[in-house]
């Protein structure tokens, strides 16, 4: 069974507009924007995960943090996708993530984040309870997206050790010094986010180079294998035998919604290890699952045929500095 | 049909040591009627329901008149209830479970919800860890298909 954790879940809302005019130059007192299409679903990357997993036939269990009005959207959502569900209920609101897309343009979005609820001691209690239950039950654990408001920057870095202690292999899909800081505990594989800011500690992740150079730090730190995105078309993997650079020769002008893709990724890279595929062929299906993601509307390609159209154009290449 | 195509998928449960104060709460946050109680390994050793509570901060005699209409108000309810709220889910809930398994069929699990006057009940794999729960109303959404 595959554990995600989402600490800070979100209600994902997105409309697809045809114009967004940002300029506010002009005296009118209200810009309108009509949207011709828009959706709903729940999300955070754990949640993303779970959801690809699920609907690809794994035993998924998706853990973290409710509240509110949202929360009850976001439980509603994934127990109507058939999605086992098991969060701790707290005080205030989930929060509500919007992304505007505009056609023609969808490779760059406008996104809206909310913070998120606080996490009270008690409720992170309650959680830490619940998580060691079910690690019992878990192969793998991914542990995704932002921390809330009110939790401790180790807090990763405490569930990492708690999963290690379970025998459970963890993948850190997240970002900033909350990822960072659980390297030194050596997790399966780490998937940073590096969207906001293209800085990994104080190494620069902008060309595939720097990302190599990153990556390989990370695995000299004590990660099993790192692997960062470039642009939506590139990934490179540093394991302790070597780097390798995925690449897939697709136009940008197929893509219609990133946002779910690098959630993909992890989902298809975990369903390929959980078939018995080894690492590189595993990242190799998680970047075809990301490219079909990105060619749909829908946060998630939940088709496994369009996926495995998608391997054709997925190419693999050993780096020779290795 | 099988109870694992209709079940609702949702682990929400209680501790032995939660507090009835948390178990309102999460009763009233999750729209459930009752919630499974779990040890340390996770098995489900109890339930604890609405009824129970009730029945926890009424007078015993309460039960047998099947009304409380000659009560002078409800504030005798409420100062119980602030009583009760630090104490443990374990003083209070119904230890007999009745559980269906994934693969019971819905008959089967529609014939005990209507012989136990339950209006949801867990379901447990083969080690008693819960695995879902099937309400009155995914039974009747289902049916209604």
């Amino acid at each position: 069974m595959i554990l995600t954790v989402t600490l800070n879940p979100t209600l994902d809302k997105f409309y697809w507009v045809h114009e967004l005019p940002l300029s506010l130059d002009k005296p009118e007192e209200a810009v309108l924007i009509r949207s011709d299409r828009s959706l709903t679903s729940a999300g955070g990357k754990g949640i993303n995960v779970s959801t690809f997993l699920s609907c690809h036939g794994v035993e998924t269990v998706a853990l973290g943090f409710l509240a509110g009005h949202t929360g009850q959207i976001i439980l509603q959502d994934l127990l109507s996708r058939g999605i086992t569900a098991n969060f701790v209920w707290m005080p205030g609101e989930n929060r509500t993530n919007v992304t505007v897309i505009v056609r023609g343009r969808e490779y760059h979005p406008l996104l809206i984040h909310e913070e998120g609820p606080p996490v009270s001691e008690e409720a992170m209690g309650i959680f830490l309870r619940k998580y060691e239950r079910m690690l019992r039950r878990a192969e793998y654990v991914v542990l995704g997206g932002s921390l809330p408001p009110g939790c401790s920057p180790d807090c990763y870095r405490t569930l990492v050790q708690h999963a290690h202690r379970a025998g459970a292999r963890v993948i850190v899909h997240a970002g900033g010094d909350a990822l960072m800081r659980t390297i030194g505990e050596g997790p399966f594989l780490v998937k940073p986010d590096v969207r906001e800011d293209l800085q990994l500690g104080a190494l620069p992740v902008s060309t595939p180079d720097e990302i190599a150079r990153a990556g390989q730090w990370m695995v000299a730190q004590g990660v099993e294998a790192s692997l960062i995105s470039h642009h939506v078309t590139g990934d490179v993997l540093a394991t302790r035998d070597g780097v390798w650079e995925l690449e897939a020769r697709v136009p940008l002008a197929t893509f219609k919604n990133l946002v779910g893709a690098d959630d993909a990724l992890v989902g298809g890279l975990l369903s390929a290890l959980i078939r018995g595929e080894k690492l590189v062929e595993a990242a190799r299906y998680g970047m075809a699952a990301a490219l079909a993601t990105a060619e749909v509307e829908e946060k998630l390609c939940l088709d496994a045929g369009a996926i495995r159209r998608e391997l054709g154009h997925v190419t693999i290449r050993r780096r020779s500095e290795g | 049909m099988r109870v694992r195509e209709f079940m609702r998928c949702d682990l929400t449960s209680v501790e032995l040591d939660t507090t009835v104060s948390h178990v309102i709460y999460l009763l009233h946050q999750s729209g459930l009627a009752s919630l499974p109680v779990v040890d340390e390994d996770g098995r489900v050793v109890g339930v604890i329901s609405e009824r129970d509570l009730i029945r926890a901060v009424l007078p015993g005699y309460v039960d047998m008149l099947q009304s409380v209409a000659f009560l002078p108000s409800l504030d005798q309810l409420s100062r119980r209830l602030h009583e009760i709220g630090p104490k443990p889910v374990a003083e209070f809930m119904t230890e007999e479970v009745v559980a269906a398994r994934p693969d019971d069929n819905d008959l089967h699990v529609a014939d005990l919800m209507i012989r136990k006057g339950l209006k949801q009940i867990p379901v447990l794999d083969d080690q008693k860890r819960l695995v879902g729960v099937v309400r009155r109303i995914d039974l009747l959404h289902r049916l209604r298909r």
